[in-house]
């Protein structure tokens, strides 16, 4: 019994030292996973979810000192005044064409309305076919101009700026924890992170598997007196461990230096916790593996996974924007709870004691994905 | 029309020191042909001998470097030139049925083809329903290529070369992995269209014994041109000598001679030696002169085939690398142990319905070499399958070096060795990492693998190669390291799906040469698959398969008898038009009627009154008859025969 199992951890190391010298031989993998890895979350660098220097043209028909002060508030960081137009079809043309965000126009005798007490309109046209910036426009905007409105409310009451604190009102006091400064830099490199280790976790394995088919490989391995097992554990446990590497690497050489990603939980829950996931997931490789005949259809049906799994992750569209139906099918997608954790661990420095029904759900659906493609390994191959 | 092509002023193809590169290196370099009108013209020679660039740059396809291609006098220097000859040619490319298309029925497929070629629609039905009786196609006009046989997938990828009517077919290996009896069909049909409508064809070859079909060919090898012309003139270029002889014991005989002389091999229970610039007597002599003492029987002298020609071309040439091959001397102290190897019972095999083995019994002892023959589908994977403990068997019981196959699966795979068709090893690993990982997986002591995988790469000549990549060897260093692979372990059964697939005459011998020593002196049991008839000469015993029987199962010696005995004396017939001449003999009711080249092949029961016989039926037409010759049956002649008889007879069910 003892020498059987000798021989089978034997058989394991074998196999697996193979498949690692087949990965990193492979020049254009190699250099696939060191991209995806370092680059192209480095390039996430100046990526902001903000409003930044948006372009504002002015349409201004009362030339007053008032509609200058208004117009003065459109500034960067957020605004940039892209010039001055003649007549309101000109700023269709330009937020048409794109070369303007939002078109401000001022109606004439701005200035005396505002100063007589009669109400007055100012227009926003806004371009809103970027949800995110175009509600981020409509809103400043919003808020400026009912600001100056109220400032000039108030100047024509006499009354100061200071005098606000005389007036009953509710002062929004708001506190952003996790993120203090709203850092997009956070979450755009770690959203990033997580999705490259999915692509990995499912390509990598794959290509692995299907590239005995194609080659013939798996001939000579099913007539040697290999298991099903013994054949896709090692390509599961190379990849994971490759896996690894790669998002230590992310980790300490971009995610911290370069973003200053505070590591506030856990790293050995954190890379439990990707050991884990990569598994699962690895799951859906091999799953890949046995319907496709070659890595391009590997590919094709990856990346028809994928898609979905990112979208109903969370990684980039939060629960909260996601209609009913398709809030609790987020459910299905180990990527959500990878993201829960991840952000969990890595910012709010969160536990298990928190994190354990993001674990158990990870853990029951990664059996579940990971069952299946093994079952259906052995089936093909056993 | 005639035979015997008008000589015309322009060939159908000239090429003048043809050179082709990929990056840096030459894949052919300086040759020189030239393709008369209504002949076939052959180029034999190994995968990767240049013959695929050459003729993908006659159909236009493959920009070239050097020379000069030109087609029934118009150089082709231009697109604009290629595109003038593009009508009067047809070009296959190599692979079974790349051309076509899967999903679509073998008449889409035709139609496709023609009118791709712009042929009128009025005669599409017309070309469409002569080739398709011609090549018996007509049954299936509906059924998907994806579904047909491989010796079909060739016949319709002709069809579809030929709608268009060209003058010029150029065939890139067209009977490579097809069995016999589809490629002697095959070469039927091409005859036929030879006699009717006068094409000329370009026709590429890995099978030496393929040769006597052409009128003229080149010998190629490492992208350059050995010899060139008629299969006997290039014969007489390497003057020499084959004696036959059987020996006890084979191996110290084959020592012995190879001692002395370079080209010597066992076939068999046969040995075969070349002697150079011997007359046959001489020759006996000199061999007899180095087996003294030795027990000789049947010695006798015959003349050289092509592929001796070729062997001695490149031995005289000096391309053939240093005979690596060592043999370890016996005694590595492996017991004789149990002297039946694979015991099959009546070994059945059903999927969903379909019989793919049928009742297969046979017996493999301890140092023989077992040869499965047949054609594609016929169950030799199935069956292959089932005895390397892959896929149980439906019926029936069978025993493995010991093992049943219904119980013990795992202890079948860990006491055999095998090796696949396709090269199955991994070529981005070294030839080092490649043994070393198969003695891990079948569990070779640690401290015994060092010393085994030495042992192993001796034997195949691997020594001095264990750094390179398994991807980067040529094709016959790698199926010996494949064999290495399956050897590491010792096992006492080795399964060889078509090893030497495409490998060269040398590479094939010095394989063969290790398979012989495997057998003889470590007495392991070898199964081997082969599509070379020429190959199956080397078994111990061969069992045929058809449809998932086996139907014969005898050593090669007594399978050619009993092919004498049942269809008669193979006669070979010379004539001056043998088209001709060939139909003539056919409505005379002889059997097995095939042309060869200039010659025709044809079974007699009594060779004197068929040879007066043909004499009067072709002196009646006025044909001039050369001579005829009774010629020993090939297994080629004894596969055909046999299955062709029982296609026959299950027509007439």
């Amino acid at each position: 019994m003892n020498s059987r199992l000798t021989l089978w951890w034997s058989r394991l190391a074998a196999m697996t030292v193979k498949e690692l010298l087949q990965l990193f031989r492979d020049g254009f993998l190699m250099f696939a996973i060191v991209f995806l890895f370092t680059a192209d979350i480095y390039m996430t660098r100046n990526v902001r979810l903000e409003l930044n220097h948006a372009t504002v043209v002015v349409h201004d028909a009362d030339h007053s000192a008032a509609s200058r002060e208004l117009i003065y508030r459109f500034r960067p960081p957020y605004f940039q005044l892209g010039g001055e137009i003649q007549d309101s079809r000109e700023g269709q043309a330009l937020l048409d064409q794109g070369q303007a965000l939002a078109v401000l126009d001022i109606p004439p005798y701005f200035q005396r309305d505002l100063q007589s007490g009669r109400p007055t309109d100012v227009q926003v046209l806004v371009d809103t076919s970027n949800t995110v910036l175009g509600t981020l426009a409509a809103s400043y905007s919003g808020q400026i101009i009912g600001r100056y409105g109220f400032e000039a409310a108030l100047a024509r009451m006499g009354a100061s700026e200071a005098s606000l604190d005389t007036v009953p009102m509710i002062q929004d006091q708001h506190r952003v924890w996790y993120n203090p400064n709203q850092n997009d830099a956070w979450f755009i490199p770690i959203s990033e992170l997580l999705t490259v280790i999915t692509v990995m976790a499912i390509m990598l394995p794959a290509a692995a598997a299907v590239r005995e088919k194609e080659r013939g490989t798996i001939e000579q391995l099913l007539v040697s007196p290999l298991t099903p097992a013994l054949i896709l554990l090692p390509k599961v446990i190379s990849m994971t461990l490759v896996i690894l590497a790669g998002t230590a690497i992310s980790l300490f050489l971009v995610l911290v230096p370069v973003f200053g990603v505070p590591i506030k939980g856990s790293l050995p829950l954190f890379f439990a916790v990707t050991t884990l996931y990569t598994v699962a997931t690895s799951g859906l490789g091999l799953y890949i593996a046995t319907l496709s005949r070659n890595l391009a259809q590997a590919a094709m049906l990856a990346i028809f996974i994928l898609m979905p799994m990112v979208f109903l992750s969370g990684a980039w569209t939060p629960p909260e924007a996601m209609p009913a139906g398709l809030r609790e099918t987020m459910y299905l997608s180990p990527l959500y709870y990878f993201i829960e954790m991840g952000y969990g661990i890595l910012l709010k420095g969160a536990g298990l004691d928190v994190l354990w029904d993001s674990l158990l759900g990870l853990t029951l659906l990664g059996v579940g994905i990971f069952g299946i493609g093994v079952r259906r390994f052995r089936r093909q191959f056993g | 029309m005639g035979e015997a092509a008008p000589l015309t002023p322009a060939p159908a193809v000239r090429v003048q020191g043809f050179g082709k590169r990929y990056r840096r290196q030459a894949a052919v370099a300086g040759v020189d042909l030239e393709v008369r009108r209504g002949e076939i013209y052959g180029l034999i020679g190994p995968d990767g001998a240049g013959k695929s660039s050459l003729m993908k740059a006659v159909a236009g396809v493959l920009a070239f470097e050097e020379g000069s291609i030109e087609m029934f006098g118009i150089r082709i220097d231009s697109e604009a030139a290629a595109e003038r000859v593009k009508g009067r040619l047809g070009f296959m490319p190599q692979g079974l049925g790349l051309n076509l298309y899967p999903e679509l029925s073998v008449e889409e497929n035709i139609d496709f083809f023609a009118r791709l070629r712009g042929v009128p629609a009025a005669e599409i039905a017309a070309r469409k329903a002569k080739l398709l009786a011609m090549t018996r196609l007509d049954r299936f006009t509906g059924r998907p290529m994806k579904h047909l046989s491989g010796g079909m997938k060739q016949k319709l990828g002709l069809v579809c070369t030929l709608i268009h009517e060209p003058e010029l077919i150029v065939l890139d290996e067209p009977t490579t992995g097809v069995d016999p009896v589809s490629r002697r069909d095959f070469w039927a049909i091409l005859a036929e269209l030879l006699r009717e409508n006068g094409i000329t064809a370009l026709i590429s070859t890995a099978y030496m014994d393929e040769a006597e079909r052409f009128h003229r060919l080149s010998l190629m090898h490492g992208g350059r041109v050995l010899a060139s012309g008629e299969p006997d003139a290039i014969r007489a270029r390497t003057p020499g000598s084959v004696v036959e002889l059987e020996a006890e014991p084979q191996v110290e005989a084959l020592d012995r001679i190879q001692a002395s002389l370079a080209q010597a091999e066992s076939v068999g229970p046969r040995l075969r030696v070349f002697v150079d610039d011997a007359e046959p007597e001489a020759a006996v002599g000199t061999v007899a002169g180095l087996l003294k003492g030795l027990s000789l029987r049947d010695l006798h002298a015959t003349t050289p085939d092509l592929e001796d020609a070729f062997v001695a071309l490149l031995r005289r040439q000096r391309l053939v690398e240093e005979r690596a091959v060592a043999k370890p001397r016996a005694g590595d102290g492996d017991p004789p142990g149990d002297d039946v190897a694979i015991l099959a019972k009546d070994l059945t095999r059903d999927f969903d319905g379909f019989r793919a083995v049928d009742r297969a019994s046979f017996t493999v002892h301890q140092g023989d070499i077992f040869g499965l023959v047949g054609a594609n589908g016929a169950g030799k994977t199935t069956l292959i399958k089932m005895l390397t403990g892959i896929l149980p068997p439906s019926d029936g019981e069978g025993r493995v070096a010991g093992a049943d196959m219904h119980f013990a699966a795992q202890a079948i795979k860990a006491r055999i060795g095998y090796t696949s068709q396709a090269f199955s090893l991994y070529q981005d690993l070294s030839v080092l990492e490649n043994l070393r990982l198969y003695a891990r997986i079948y569990g070779v002591a640690r401290h015994a693998a060092g010393e085994r995988i030495e042992q192993v790469a001796e034997l195949t000549g691997l020594t001095g190669r264990e750094r390179q990549l398994a991807g980067r060897l040529p094709l016959g260093i790698r199926q010996r390291l494949a064999l290495a692979c399956a050897l590491v372990h010792r096992p006492r059964i080795l399964f060889l799906d078509e090893p030497t697939s495409g490998v060269d005459p040398i590479g094939r011998r010095r394989f063969w040469d290790i398979l012989v020593h495997l057998a003889r002196v470590e007495q392991v049991a070898i199964l081997i698959t082969t599509h070379y008839m020429s190959e199956a000469e080397h078994c111990d015993r061969l069992a045929l398969m058809h449809a998932g029987r086996i139907v014969a199962d005898d050593p090669p010696a007594a399978l050619k008898q009993a092919l004498r005995e049942e269809a008669g004396e193979l006669l070979e017939v010379a004539t001056d038009r043998p088209l001709a001449a060939m139909a003539l003999l056919e409505q005379a009711g002889f059997a097995g009627v095939a042309l060869f080249g200039r010659h025709i092949h044809l079974f007699a029961r009594d060779a004197h009154t068929a040879t007066r016989e043909i004499q009067t039926i072709l002196a009646g037409r006025g044909i001039g008859l050369a001579g005829v010759t009774p010629r020993p049956p090939s297994l080629e002649d004894v596969f055909v025969y046999r299955i062709t008889a029982l296609e026959q007879g299950e027509q007439r069910l």
